[in-house]
């Protein structure tokens, strides 16, 4: 597999029974890039999100990371190989403190380390700094001794996003960031991500159209399971095929 | 780490104040004891239900597995005291790897009827082996060794008094044992799954991997309590394995708190010795405690421990308050 690409899928392909939510879609995610998958609703996105994070195993077709196949590789192992995922829904530890949410995703990435039941959960530092780290990174510093589920809504979605930071991931894979939040709130993520663009890969599924055009390095087009075009802002901005898809031309929808 | 979280500092000091009080304040010295084998059982619940949130219905399995391979060590085999109560704890372990690695294949509905069954089997299981299990008789003339370490008897145990002082010395060593596992790297992803086990598997835990092992520390520590509870009565009854007795430890564990191992003390008190204390006037007293499980449920969600604590905060903070005023009228 070739070097420039982090993340390579063929032909990848997932059924629901006679349906198919994803065709065949050739997807290749460059090292460093922020990379946004936008389409209609139903175009397959969450579904091939799905198969990346290994929630649903995928029906044909193949995933390779960092030149290693993961296509059937559970969800969880593949913290340990360097992915790490947000959900669009905002899944937290809801009664636990804002730093201890931070401290257990980061502890996850040792995986089954952490059945150690004969120490101190504080023991292992490493952990205790990633925290630290992520919280001054999603400016919630603050309100590290808050409990998750009492913070507004804008800063659980960014809580969302460091929480899948804490896995020290090369690949960030995130699913609609935005998802629910207010337009005020929508600057603080964009430039979050910008800023996690510096030093990760991000894949990401957005709606927000403003975020996806000014952040993203590359841009796939999803329609109908499949790719409809793949380009540059500019390039996805100007094209014919993407507003059809949009505006439901082709009478499909 | 503050000193809530240190395991021999915050509630293990009230646990301890706790062990030495109970037998000067209630009837009798063996009351004392029954109460602290349940407290351990209602701690070993408590690590499935309160930390874990995981409804097992399994527990009597493990009691009375404890229970039955202590006795049969000590009364064939002639296992002393501490190697049988070894023998128990491996057993219950043994026995909630076999229920946990099936049961937790299932979750929510699926998994407390799994161990439902398993609690059945068990019964039916102990009921038929008759020659081992004695059956419906249970297991007589269970005898109570000595207490003998490093070739010297520190004491036979036979009085009520001297048993109720080793069964607190266990406890202790269990309830700081509890406290370690639950503020540890483990203890922390058993929470992280009962709040979120999609997130928790999403993070990067097998969260199966985690589960079975929180099982097999409860059926240890179960099966100690199964032990110690046939060295009291030198009996083990067959309703050890009865589905009431799974019953009984969740209930104690819900009643005293759930996420509280102080709370199981407390559990276990109150279901002890209303049983003592009611079934002597009132052969129909389960219906007073089927009341009292649902008080607690709708009007003390965290239990008699979490009543307590919330009531503390309460006086403390009327205090507060009654300062306040006494300075503004000044």
């Amino acid at each position: 597999m070739s070097s420039n690409y982090l993340l390579e899928t063929s032909g990848l392909g997932l059924d629901y029974g006679a349906f198919s939510a994803v065709g065949h879609v050739d997807l290749k995610i460059k090292k460093g890039s922020i990379h946004t998958v936008i389409g209609p609703n139903g175009a397959g996105k969450t579904s091939l999100f799905h198969c990346l994070t290994g929630e649903r195993k995928p029906t044909r077709g193949s995933i390779h990371f960092n030149g290693e196949n993961l296509t059937y590789l559970a969800a969880h192992k593949r913290v340990s190989k360097g992915m790490s995922r947000s959900f669009q829904v905002t899944s937290l530890f809801q009664t636990l403190s804002v730093r201890e949410n931070l401290r257990i995703a980061a502890q996850g990435r040792g995986g089954l380390n952490a059945l150690k039941f004969w120490v101190p959960e504080t023991a292992d530092k490493t952990n205790i700094a990633k925290a630290n780290e992520v919280l001054e990174k999603i400016q919630l510093a603050a309100f590290a001794d808050k409990q998750a589920g009492e913070l507004s809504h804008g800063q659980q979605r960014v809580l969302e996003v460091g929480m899948a930071l804490c896995g020290s991931p090369s690949l960030l894979l995130l699913d609609e960031p935005t998802s629910g939040m207010g337009v005020d709130d929508i600057p603080i993520m964009t430039n979050l991500i910008s800023e996690l663009g510096k030093d990760h890969t991000v894949m990401l599924i957005e709606h927000n159209m403003r975020l996806v055009m000014s952040i993203s390095d590359r841009i796939t087009v999803m329609h109908q399971g499949n790719i409809l075009i793949e380009g540059s802002p500019e390039e996805v901005k100007g094209d014919e095929q993407v507003k059809k898809a949009y505006l439901g031309e082709s009478g499909s929808e | 780490m503050n000193k809530s979280t240190s395991i021999f500092g915050g509630v293990t000091i009230i646990a301890l104040a706790l062990i030495v009080l109970m037998p000067i304040l209630l009837p009798s010295v063996t009351l004392a004891t029954e109460i602290l084998i349940f407290a351990l059982a209602a701690l070993a619940c408590n690590l499935l239900l309160g930390y874990t949130g995981l409804l097992s219905f399994g527990q009597g399995i493990f009691f009375g597995g404890g229970a039955y391979s202590a006795s049969l060590v000590m009364l064939h085999l002639d296992f002393g005291l501490i190697s049988a109560l070894i023998t128990a704890i491996l057993v219950g372990a043994s026995l909630a790897l076999i229920v946990g690695a099936l049961a937790i294949r299932r979750t929510g509905i699926y998994f407390v009827m799994l161990t439902l069954s398993f609690s059945q089997m068990a019964y039916f299981l102990a009921y038929t082996f008759s020659d081992w299990t004695g059956g419906d008789n249970g297991l007589l003339d269970v005898p109570r060794p000595a207490l003998t370490l490093f070739g010297i008897t520190i004491s036979d145990l036979q009085s009520s008094e001297a048993f109720y002082i080793f069964v607190a010395a266990v406890f202790a060593i269990v309830f700081v044992f509890a406290r370690r596992v639950i503020h540890s790297p483990f203890g922390t992803t058993l929470v992280a799954i009962r709040e979120n086990e999609g997130r928790s598997s999403a993070v990067g835990f097998s969260t199966n991997h985690f589960k079975l092992v929180a099982f097999v520390i409860s059926g240890a520590i179960t099966g100690l309590a199964g032990a110690l509870y046939a060295m009291l009565l030198n009996f083990a009854p067959l309703s050890n394995v009865e589905l009431l007795m799974s019953e009984n430890i969740l209930i104690m564990t819900i009643i005293g708190g759930t996420g509280s191992l102080i709370g199981s003390i407390f559990g276990a008190g109150a279901i002890v010795m209303m049983g003592d204390l009611l079934s002597s006037i009132w052969p129909r007293w389960m219906m007073i405690l089927g009341a009292a499980l649902i008080a607690v449920v709708l009007f003390l969600p965290g239990g008699l421990w979490g009543g307590i604590i919330s009531l503390t905060s309460k006086l403390s903070s009327i205090k507060v308050k009654k300062n306040l005023t006494s300075e503004v009228t000044k």
